[in-house]
């Protein structure tokens, strides 16, 4: 059994970010318990689980900060450099995203936002200002 | 927990076209992404790796089959990732393999066919011990 010991708080920072993650993912997955996955049909997602309220306020009040964090996340995906410009209007396909990377950059936001994009929704974004606009939609359909 | 998600999967009838084939390719690949954090939990991989890397390492074995055109081979391959997908997360492989499949086996991978001066007796010695 290997012994885990982190050294610095960002360890522990990053330790427990993927924590919180882990737990929002779960709820994800045990909400889906009896559901079959099939390509047929659209799949009934519930949204069980709940972002934190700090979160919630700055996602909802702040649309430019979910964009460029959005576009931060875009550019780690596609290893791209810090001075490309990407912006609210750059699509994927012209940052050189195929769609296999497309899927990805969805599902590196899902996690870093704490969220579940419906397939349909996945399908139709394009540009990062239709990724942002979707997360907050779904951010808001979640809040309480 | 992921494994309820999996118990329900069912071995799907042939892909009728390529569009198909496709998009079932895109959904297993979702379905591997929602499974990897408890993938790390599994098997502890928190001080080796990260989710989005691991998630990179899911995408370009995909990505290694990009070429294949033959929807019949695409639901060969998705029905041999889903098998290798519900082994992880079952639990039937330990610590050094997922590492070693997922973690490391991509850098050696690359850096030894990166090195044209590497002999080719090298270069199939690491072939051969991380497939």
């Amino acid at each position: 059994m290997a012994t885990n010991t982190f050294t610095g708080a960002s360890l522990s920072e990053r330790f427990l970010r993927l924590k919180l993650n882990q737990r929002l993912a779960f709820n994800s997955i045990a909400g889906q318990r009896y559901s079959s996955i099939s390509s047929y049909g659209r799949r009934n997602v519930s949204f069980s689980s709940q972002p934190r309220s700090i979160r919630l306020t700055v996602s909802c009040a702040a649309k430019p900060e979910t964009v460029e964090k959005v576009c931060k996340i875009v550019k780690n995906q596609l290893a791209l450099s810090d001075d490309s410009k990407v912006n609210g209007e750059s699509t994927f396909t012209a940052l050189g995203a195929d769609s296999l990377d497309t899927v990805e950059i969805v599902m590196g936001l899902e996690e870093e936002f704490g969220i579940t994009v419906e397939e349909d929704s996945a399908q139709s974004i394009s540009t990062v200002q239709e990724a942002a606009d979707l997360i907050e939609e779904i951010i808001n359909k979640q809040s309480p | 927990m992921a494994n309820a998600a999996l118990r329900n999967v069912k071995v799907l009838p042939n892909s009728a076209n390529m569009e198909e084939a496709r998009h079932r390719v895109f959904e297993f690949f979702r379905t591997a992404c929602r499974s990897l954090p408890s993938v790390m939990e599994i098997y502890n991989l928190y001080d080796v790796v990260s989710v989005s890397e691991l998630r990179s390492s899911v995408a370009s074995q995909i990505r290694n089959n990009i070429h294949v055109t033959d929807p019949k081979v695409i639901d060969m391959l998705l029905f041999k990732g889903m098998e290798e997908l519900k082994n992880v997360v079952d639990h039937s492989k330990q610590r050094h393999h997922i590492i070693g499949q997922y973690v490391v086996g991509r850098q050696v991978q690359d850096s030894a066919t990166k090195d044209p001066d590497t002999s080719t007796f090298l270069k199939n010695f690491y072939n051969t011990n991380y497939f």
